[in-house]
């Protein structure tokens, strides 16, 4: 997760960097969420516009006190270490919803559905026969090569080809209103938590509004997370799930538990579980307990010492073992980042056609991949447009922002690419839709992106919600809660044939 | 059935809440000792200061910031603020064991003693201050009595608060009465029945006879008054007794060590204690305590595993 959140930030980064140059150079303006062109309010905003007009802004600011002091008492927090104490913070709150029309979200759900088909065909594909590889469709080194291909998967049962049963996508929307997949993860996403928690907090902020507008629920995400699980391990009549954690000093912790609770699983670290025979028992008051289903938030390197990384001490010595064994289930399954690779990224629209024979209903953002030579010279054309990426490269390094960088870095780049295009991909300055939020008393439009979780088991279910990220620093593009991001509810409007549940 | 690890958690929160609500309580009290004579605030003081650690002349000499130092210190181990915090960060760990009504009163009264205001508070008005963590933790305690299910989690944390409260009386007693019994002041003995939260119930059993041999009768050997160390070890054996219905019997030490010393404590005899000496007979019933803990570590936590695999 360390790498994937890395990348995650460099195209925050690269993103905030576009802004500024958007700003410079005059481009189109960021899609508005709230409002249309010509200023007035989009229908589905229509019930929240009235209820915001008629409350005052020192009311406003009273009810986001009211949530904050909700989430500190809740424990809804991340604790920031520091070298002498550490603190807990809540991470921002935005209480006025970001809200999605039917017709959006059924889109989106759709979307997204038909992506994350794709991804588990790929992924029993490639720790499979391969067929994608030896059709060319996918470039072979660059699967094989990815560091988090995990060749000790090869040709293990996966029940219902379900390799990511929780996958949250970052979805953005671009200046002409269209949703683009900018980021899928498929290895442990988080964040999940924060949409039922911040659901909880409009409803209590905004019940008559809420209740008008027709939102759809989500607080089924908990059963239907357990009814995915234990449709893993169909084998057995009443299969043990439990939740999987690093400890109380991830910052993730809270949602372990939360998830735990709310699912009635059990929340086990390393130390509780046992592999002996293959089997894989937790260690309880009245002896050891055979577990079925592993919902396991920790990474892949840290699961199991034997198998992976050896200095973990947060994972279970022989847990692969047993996997391989098939006589534990691990979800997600090992081995999934491959499949949300920055290089394999630019590849899912053709995995998509490959593996479904559909047009991918949600686009990706504009990728190049430099390997192919025409693309390749449209790359090396507009170099000061384009930010390129180096594939292997993470944390920054190998990476080229076009439009800041000066002739010499370009001419360097140029080589480079040339060199070796198997390495590098390009895309354009990417641009985020902005929402109305609630800054200092007032409110006014940031940057947010989208994050939906669906869920694979047996089948796959959207739920109609999603987390909305916010950047919480004016014309900033970062949403990342580290860097100054916040969240917001989201609320799906139910359309003619939507039940709200 | 549940993990090892969330059964020790669970029994350290009772023990962590039940010091903290001593503490704050003793605090309390040798606070308002100050406004007697000299003398007697000096003495509470001391028993106040022993009971829960080291009585220096200094410390005595200073009430105001001893009791400060009880409740605040984040260096002493023993303060209120430092059993809570450790009660919260296990309650953490165990956050999908406990209701959210529970954990709440918890983090509630965590995050009031830890924030940068709380100094401030005691210095404001130190009397409210401790009486509102004493509420707030019987609050803790009403809602995971009213909230939690009655079963294996909820007895772990109860066995951990009798548990810990037996020693803690059984300490204080040991510091009032262990060198014999008639040394102590009137205003010493009414605030040493304070300390033990016992004064309303001990009048209504001994009406105003406040002496120092019906104390140490009623908070050792009274059958209903719940901080009595009787009353305690009834409860460690009762929760214990179901706590190892499911272990084999081999692995049953802590339930047979809780079974002898409830029957020592229902079976004594005021007269034959002080025969022996009062303090011999505090020194065994906290040893037999101390072996308890131990017990229930070895049963139910820290087991070799060679014995508990499946066939």
């Amino acid at each position: 997760m360390a790498t994937a959140q890395r990348s995650e930030e460099i195209d925050r980064a690269l993103a905030q960097e576009a802004a500024e140059t958007a700003a410079k150079a005059d481009v189109k303006p960021p899609y508005d969420e709230m409002h249309a062109p010509d200023g007035s309010v989009r229908p589905h905003f229509a019930i929240m516009a009235r209820r915001l007009a008629a409350l005052g802004p020192g009311e406003l600011d009273e009810r986001q006190r009211t949530l904050e002091r909700f989430f500190l008492l809740q424990g809804i927090t991340f604790t920031v270490y520091g070298a002498e104490s550490s603190t807990e913070r809540i991470i921002p709150t935005d209480l006025l919803p970001r809200i999605i029309p039917a017709d959006e979200w059924a889109r989106i759900e759709t979307g997204l559905v038909q992506r994350l088909q794709a991804l588990n065909l790929f992924l029993a594909d490639i720790y499979g026969e391969r067929m994608i590889l030896k059709d060319g469709v996918v470039p072979r080194e660059l699967v094989l090569g990815a560091p988090s291909y995990r060749r000790e998967m090869q040709g293990l049962y996966v029940p219902h080809q379900a390799y990511a049963n929780v996958c949250g996508s970052d979805l953005i929307r671009q200046e002409d209103g269209e949703y683009a997949v900018l980021e899928d993860n498929l290895r442990v996403p988080s964040g999940v938590s924060y949409m039922l928690a911040n659901r909880e907090a409009s409803k209590r902020t905004f019940p008559g509004t809420f209740r008008l507008a027709g939102v759809r629920q989500i607080d089924r995400y908990p059963d239907l997370l357990l009814t995915t699980l234990r449709s893993m391990a169909e084998w057995r009549p009443n299969p043990q799930v439990v939740v999987l954690t690093p400890g109380v000093y991830n910052s993730a912790y809270y949602e372990h538990a939360y998830l735990a609770r709310l699912m009635g699983a059990p929340l086990v670290e390393g130390r509780d579980l046992v592999v002996h025979d293959n089997m894989v028992y937790m260690r309880t008051t009245t002896g050891l307990r055979r577990i079925d289903v592993i919902y396991r938030r920790v990474d892949d390197d840290f699961i199991d010492p034997l198998t992976f990384r050896r200095d973990s001490s947060l994972g279970v010595p022989g847990l692969f073992n047993a996997y391989r064994a098939g006589t534990v289930v691990m979800c997600n399954a090992p081995g999934t980042g491959v499949a949300d690779d920055k290089a394999v990224y630019a590849y899912v629209p053709e995995i998509i056609r490959y593996n479904l024979g559909e047009e991918p209903i949600l686009p990706n953002i504009e990728t190049f991949i430099c390997r192919e030579p025409a693309q390749m010279s449209h790359v090396l054309a507009n170099l000061d447009k384009l930010v390129v990426k180096a594939v292997g490269a993470s944390g920054g390094y190998g990476m080229l922002i076009g439009p800041h960088a000066s002739a010499a870095q370009r001419e360097e780049f140029a080589q480079a690419i040339k060199a070796d295009p198997e390495n590098y991909i390009a895309q354009p300055t990417i641009q985020l839709s902005t929402a109305p939020c609630l800054i200092d008393g007032e409110v006014d439009a940031r940057h947010v992106d989208l994050r939906p979780f669906i869920l694979s088991g047996e089948k796959i279910t959207v739920t109609p919600g999603a987390l909305t990220r916010v950047a919480l620093r004016k014309g900033s593009l970062v949403v990342n809660s580290s860097q100054g991001g916040g969240s917001k509810d989201t609320w799906v409007l139910a359309g003619p044939g939507d039940d709200l549940s | 059935m549940m993990l090892a690890r969330v059964a020790d958690s669970l029994y350290w929160i009772g023990r962590y809440v039940e010091r903290a609500e001593h503490v704050a309580r003793l605090a309390d009290i040798m606070l308002t000792a100050t406004l007697d004579r000299a003398e007697t605030a000096a003495q509470v003081a001391r028993i106040a200061l022993s009971a829960v650690g080291e009585a220096t002349p200094e410390k005595i000499a200073t009430p105001f910031e001893s009791a400060r130092g009880l409740a605040l210190d984040r260096m002493d181990g023993s303060s209120v603020v430092s059993s809570l915090a450790l009660a919260r960060e296990n309650a953490r760990q165990v956050r999908d064991q406990i209701t959210s009504e529970t954990w709440e009163r918890l983090n509630l009264v965590h995050l009031r003693l830890s924030g940068a205001t709380a100094a401030k508070s005691f210095n404001d008005g130190s009397s409210a201050f401790l009486h509102d963590i004493i509420a707030d933790l019987h609050l803790f305690k009403g809602a995971a009595d009213a909230t939690m299910s009655h079963g294996e989690g909820w007895r772990f944390l109860l066995l951990g608060a009798h548990l810990e409260r037996a020693q803690l009386i059984g300490r204080l007693l040991e510091v009032c009465f262990g060198r014999g019994v008639e040394r102590l002041d009137h205003p010493t003995l009414t605030a040493v029945l304070r300390m033990s939260c016992a004064l309303e119930p001990y009048l209504r059993v001994y009406t105003a006879d406040v002496r120092a041999r019906p104390i140490l009768e009623f908070l050792l050997l009274n059958a209903e008054f719940p901080r009595s160390i009787r009353f305690s070890t009834d409860e460690i054996e009762a929760h214990l007794s179901v706590l190892s219905r499911h272990t084999e019997a081999v692995h049953a030490g802590p339930g047979r060590l809780a079974g002898r010393l409830k029957a020592r404590l229902q079976y004594a005899d005021m007269a034959e204690i002080e025969r022996e000496g009062s303090h011999v007979f505090l020194e065994g019933v906290l040893a037999e305590c101390g072996a308890i803990h131990s017990g229930v570590y070895d049963a139910f936590v820290a087991y070799p595993l060679e014995m508990r695999l499946p066939a």
